[in-house]
């Protein structure tokens, strides 16, 4: 027991305790520009944060944030563990080289896809103008259509190298036998992918869309780092907002209602992955 | 079609599949690391020169050189323009803010193994009534998104009087990488054979000597992989680093990097830069424990 008390303080102090002090404050209305008259409120918080369109629309942005994300992030890792999961020379080149967008810091991917974006001198402009794609430069982040999927690519970016590998260890703890017995049956490569890997591939799905889902519907880094909420709050997201609230509004109280709320969605969101994907196992 | 046929398709199709994936996740980069080694009038150059025409130091200099030179905004009007003299002021916080970024990694290394290895010795090795249950109720701290911890560590850093320095990143730290440590660690412990650590007992050793004589020795593929787990987590968090640092004397790398972008007069190619040394520590760790860290990531989805 003594082996475990350093452990169970640590994550009480930071992890235990936080969540329930949180939740706490979040029934006040805690302002640091009125830090002397603290008063409770009840959920008054909570309906606050309902009745402000703004939220109700960062909901829908975070939406189509994480399901544009994720959905990019389960192809291209499929297809990046297909190609892993074969043998042939050059291909621990290949897996070794997959861990550099996974180790950099956020920061770094964030200001290097900033620049490649760049609409007065980004390589994005440069690339699609040399290949004829355009005939002018455009404006990429300031264009209120384009910047949550742009945002979304700098995020799949960094995530794909883990989803694939998550995905590989499912792939290659399929049975070789399965195979050779779909190719006695006649079935083609397209069908033995159809009928025998995407199946067995499921629990990898599970783990990577849960995941993955979490960390988009979270994620506040790029958004600070490329457009700051806009343009015209067009990647104004959930974690932006509480941003906005606590360390903008300096409302601490509904900025922890708001993240109360967040952690709530993704507990939901998992909870109803795990349901709807485990009914088809 | 003939087998050979059929291995020259194959081998073709590979090294379309590569190249385009080699293309995705390494141009990006590439560009990054290109463009810091070009000047201000080269970077602004339509099409951009893909490989630098006159590669130049000019933007590490200015790092490394930022604490002897003393840049005002007279100076900074004075430099020319077009030859990359937009040195931001700043640029002499990046070097003190790496150096921060280490110190709290380390200390977050450190004090993980203090706390994770033993905790996961008892989770694996010592039998006791709510052992599943606590490493399922360490797993879901995990599932609670740091901007919800935000608030709670802000008024609770406050109280400590660690707002703006880099204790409060060291403590807020341990909550977001000790569950991950203990996850790996327990599993790698539980698949060592029980019988070591009876033979270890009867032997005369005490729990403690067992864990650091006989367990750690053997566990070290899996504390390698959480040590490079916690550093690479404490080099790059932002969010908290955000919200707790305000001035140079506790910002960390990603802080200072950040506020670089968000300053429209500073030159592409400078922040370029300053964005290749922060990703150099990480991609060599990353290349070089490559093995560890695959084995550290798989170990969690394989139980999970």
């Amino acid at each position: 027991m003594l082996f475990l008390a350093p452990m169970l303080v640590v994550l009480s102090v930071v992890a235990v305790f936080p969540v329930v002090y949180s939740f706490w404050i979040s029934l006040f209305d805690l302002r640091l520009t009125r830090p002397r008259s603290v008063p409770f409120v009840w959920f008054d918080n909570y309906a606050q944060v309902f009745a402000d369109p703004l939220f109700w629309t960062s909901v829908a942005r975070t939406a189509t944030f994480t399901v544009m994300a994720v959905a990019a992030i389960m192809v291209i890792a499929t297809l990046m563990a297909l190609l892993l999961n074969e043998e042939f020379r050059g291909r621990r080149i290949l897996s070794a080289v997959l861990l550099v967008p996974w180790a950099i810091p956020y920061v770094a991917d964030g200001l290097m896809w900033k620049w490649i974006y760049d609409s007065g001198y980004g390589a994005l402009n440069g690339l699609l103008y040399q290949l004829d794609f355009i005939d002018k430069y455009m404006v990429w982040l300031g264009d209120t259509r384009k910047t949550l999927a742009l945002i979304a690519n700098a995020f799949v970016w960094k995530e794909v190298p883990l989803a694939t590998i998550l995905l590989l260890v499912t792939m290659k703890s399929i049975p070789a036998d399965l195979y050779g017995a779909a190719k006695v049956d006649g079935a083609n490569v397209w069908q033995r992918f159809v009928h025998v890997t995407l199946p067995a591939l499921r629990p990898g799905f599970m783990l990577v869309m849960i995941y993955e889902t979490m960390m988009a519907v979270r994620h506040f880094d790029l958004f600070f780092i490329l457009t700051e909420g806009g343009p015209a709050n067009a990647s104004h997201v959930l974690a932006w907002d509480v941003y906005v609230e606590t360390f903008r509004k300096l409302s601490f109280g509904t900025g922890a209602a708001l993240a109360y709320l967040i952690a709530l969605i993704t507990f939901l969101l998992a909870f109803s992955i795990i349901r709807t994907m485990g009914k088809k196992l | 079609m003939t087998p050979r046929a059929a291995r020259i398709g194959r081998n073709l199709l590979l090294l379309a599949a590569s190249l385009l994936f080699l293309g995705y996740v390494l141009a990006p980069v590439a560009w990054l690391v290109s463009s810091s080694f070009q000047s201000e009038s080269e970077i602004t150059s339509k099409p951009p020169h893909w490989i630098p025409h006159q590669p130049t130091l000019k933007n590490f200099e200015a790092i490394f050189g930022a604490g002897e030179r003393d840049v005002t905004y007279e100076t900074r009007r004075k430099a020319d323009p077009s030859s990359g003299g937009f040195i931001p002021s700043t640029a002499k916080n990046l070097l003190p803010a790496m150096w921060n970024s280490f110190i709290v990694a380390i200390s977050v290394v450190v004090l993980n193994l203090l706390v994770s290895v033993p905790a996961a010795y008892a989770m694996a090795k010592i039998r006791f009534i709510g052992r599943q249950t606590s490493i399922y109720a360490m797993l879901v701290t995990r599932v609670i998104p740091d901007i919800a911890l935000v608030v709670p560590f802000f008024l609770f850093i406050r109280k400590l009087g660690l707002l703006d320095h880099v204790g409060s990143l060291i403590i807020t730290y341990l909550a977001i990488t000790i569950p991950f440590s203990v996850f790996i660690l327990v599993g790698y412990f539980e698949s060592l054979p029980d019988e070591l650590d009876k033979a270890a007992r009867v032997d005369g050793c005490s729990r403690l000597q067992a864990l650091l004589r006989v367990f750690l020795p053997l566990a070290l593929p899996s504390l390698v992989a959480m040590i490079l787990f916690a550093f690479l987590t404490s080099w790059n968090e932002f969010l908290l680093a955000l919200m707790f640092t305000q001035t140079p004397a506790s910002q960390t790398m990603p802080i200072v990097v950040a506020s670089f972008t968000s300053d429209f007069t500073i030159s592409f190619s400078f922040i370029n830069a300053a964005g290749v040394l922060a990703v150099v520590p990480p991609v060599i760790l990353a290349i070089v424990f490559e093995r560890y860290i695959v084995s550290g990531l798989t170990a969690g989805a394989v139980k999970g």
